[in-house]
């Protein structure tokens, strides 16, 4: 992890330039893990979702031995897809074309008139089943995908980020559940500048949301004191590479606590928080304000706490999910998740789930003004000379590292508004495409 | 939607009247005066669009939201941060996008509250950012009008979108 404090310098061409995004394309999508659904989603044999791993569409089904299967959805045959809905149950998929027909495992069962074609023993069905990933692994029910066969486990590619998805994901004894179908957007923006600012950027909190802070969304001091006694006017962070470019930030309110404090979810959940995760853990989830983070490459999450969202007074907490397709240099289909424990308190879980969609939802507030960032960077990158021109990444270099006793692991620094992250994400971003 | 009595034409008239004088509304950003021909207890909502694998199934989820929103919510978190004092910071949409509304295909039926009528109409919207090209999305509308003393008023709109993958300046935008 000694890349983070290394000097990278990034061009702007790498937001905008067509080879760029070949050359991505080959060193980035069709090596890392990448997350392609929840479990959730697909709790059933035969159940599927179609997803993209880069620009491929795929198939992620679960067979009729529980197991999870991402497939690419092209014949083998002559380049048809198979699957052309969004989501769907069933145990074969079966060619439009000529009719070649798939179990959900990949194995090719059936060939139309295949005596007559092909003649006898003139097509081994056996090295035609429909190609897919190397290896599917899931961790709290996100489920990651790879087309490399040399990569690392997922535990090993993850390594540190476990810990601090389990303080996201792991705390619920049910577990999280997709709210519906993710909501799809086309965003003409490349892929890459949503994806550094969700790895950790708290800097641009108070600019670009503004409006959102003076709307009440951000717990004001008056908020705060309803909670607990406030420890001061500073809300205080860490940020976390934890290798491969998986980074995290952890803002927490100014309130000074006995025991650990999870508002924003209902107190009769606060037991099994305090059961489900350690010490150091329950620190990361006390008081918690906003954490965000990125699993390298596309893939982000985000764990915000919204005050005054529907009445006066009233805060929540929601966790969301990201996921953004390169379709090209200045074009990204994103994917949004919800993601809520099913067993809480329905009222609860309508207050979160207004909380999400007002704010960091596809149409909240919070995205309107981040979306424009994100276009804007990539509509003048474009330029001949901006493309040349570096951006400026040096942002919290001079923040002390957060003391071993803590016990977060991964390279941690206290101090949220930097731009470590960002550097971690280009930094390993650089590494694959040397 | 239980098959119900269409209304009268002079009924009908009123009904499509109301709609374009609403659409106006929005289109001439005149917001406060939007709010007016809302109810209190308004509801907004439109669902998670999806493609879906079998042809008797709608090309929405059933329960799944994009949009929930209440007359408060959107006076307070849409429409306060776009007067004078606040729009300097309201980045996204600073320029202000561009909309137009053009409401076609008005159903008015009877709901069997005689202060309420079912309303549903198809809609194409304009939405321009910036020097963009203007890009395009339609909906089916399905709306509750109620008469009240102040006239007919707005009490709930669900909007389906007729596109998967939202292509649209913003997904933030009263259909």
């Amino acid at each position: 992890m000694a890349d983070v404090d290394r000097d990278v310098t990034v061009p702007r061409r790498v937001w905008a330039d067509g080879d760029v995004h070949k050359r991505e394309l080959a060193r980035i999508f069709r090596t890392c893990w990448q997350f392609v659904a929840h479990d959730s989603e697909i709790p059933e044999p035969g159940d599927y979702v179609t997803r993209r791993i880069g620009r491929d569409s795929v198939i992620v089904t679960r067979d009729e031995t529980g197991q999870v299967r991402v497939l690419l959805n092209t014949c083998r045959h002559r380049g048809v897809p198979l699957c052309r809905a969004d989501r769907g149950n069933t145990s074969h998929f079966r060619c439009s074309y000529h009719g070649w027909t798939y179990a959900n495992t990949g194995e090719l069962r059936g060939v139309t008139f295949q005596r007559d074609v092909y003649g006898k023993g003139g097509i081994d069905k056996n090295e035609l089943g429909l190609f897919q990933a190397a290896r599917v692994d899931s961790v709290y029910g996100l489920v990651f995908a790879t087309w490399d066969p040399d990569a690392p486990a997922l535990e090993d590619y993850l390594g540190p980020m476990r810990w601090y998805l389990h303080t996201v994901f792991g705390k619920f004894d049910q577990g999280l559940e997709v709210v519906g179908p993710p909501v799809r957007t086309m965003v003409r923006a490349n892929w890459k500048p949503e994806g550094e600012n969700l790895s950790g950027d708290g800097y641009h909190t108070f600019v670009t949301h503004q409006s959102a802070v003076e709307l009440g969304l951000f717990a004001s001091q008056d908020d705060l004191a309803r909670m607990a006694a406030v420890a001061g006017p500073r809300f205080t962070g860490r940020t976390v590479h934890c290798g491969n470019g998986h980074t995290m930030r952890i803002q927490r309110m100014p309130l000074t606590v006995d025991a650990p404090a999870y508002f924003g979810y209902p107190r009769e959940m606060w037991d099994e928080f305090d059961r489900n995760l350690s010490e150091p853990q329950r620190e990361a989830q006390s008081c918690l304000s906003v954490g965000h983070g990125s699993i390298f490459p596309n893939m982000s999450f985000l764990e915000n706490f919204k005050t005054n969202v529907d009445k006066q007074g009233d805060h929540a907490r929601y966790i969301r999910v990201t996921l953004r397709y390169p379709l090209g240099p200045a074009m990204t289909e994103q994917l949004w998740f919800l993601l809520q424990p099913r067993h809480a308190d329905a009222g609860w879980l309508r207050l979160s789930r207004l909380a999400y969609l007002r704010t960091n939802g596809p149409a909240g507030m919070f995205e309107v003004d981040d979306t424009e960032n994100f276009v804007g960077i990539t509509e003048a990158a474009a330029g001949d000379v901006a493309a040349d021109l570096p951006i400026v990444l040096d942002g919290g270099r001079h923040h002390p590292p957060t003391p071993q006793e803590a016990g977060w692991p991964g390279d941690v620094a206290d101090g949220d508004r930097t731009e470590k992250t960002i550097r971690a994400f280009h930094g390993r971003w650089q590494e694959l495409m040397a | 939607m239980t098959e119900t009595t269409l209304a009268s034409p002079e009924v009908q008239a009123e009904a499509a009247l109301f709609l374009a004088l609403e659409a106006e509304l929005i289109d001439d950003r005149r917001y406060a005066e939007w709010l007016d021909v809302v109810t209190d207890d308004f509801v907004y909502t439109v669902p998670v669009p999806v493609t879906p694998d079998s042809p008797f199934a709608p090309h929405h989820d059933p329960e799944a939201l994009l949009l929930d929103e209440s007359k408060e919510s959107i006076r307070h978190l849409w429409f306060r941060r776009l007067e004078a004092d606040m729009h300097e910071f309201a980045w996204g949409e600073n320029p202000p996008p561009q909309f137009r509304h053009f409401v076609t295909n008005v159903r008015a039926r009877e709901s069997g509250d005689p202060d309420e009528l079912l309303v549903r109409s198809n809609v194409l919207l304009m939405g321009r950012r910036q020097s963009d090209q203007p890009r395009y999305v339609t909906a089916e509308r399905f709306d509750t009008l109620r008469r009240t003393p102040a006239g007919l008023l707005l009490a709930r709109r669900h909007a389906v979108l007729d596109q998967t993958v939202i292509d649209f300046p913003q997904p933030r935008v009263l259909l």
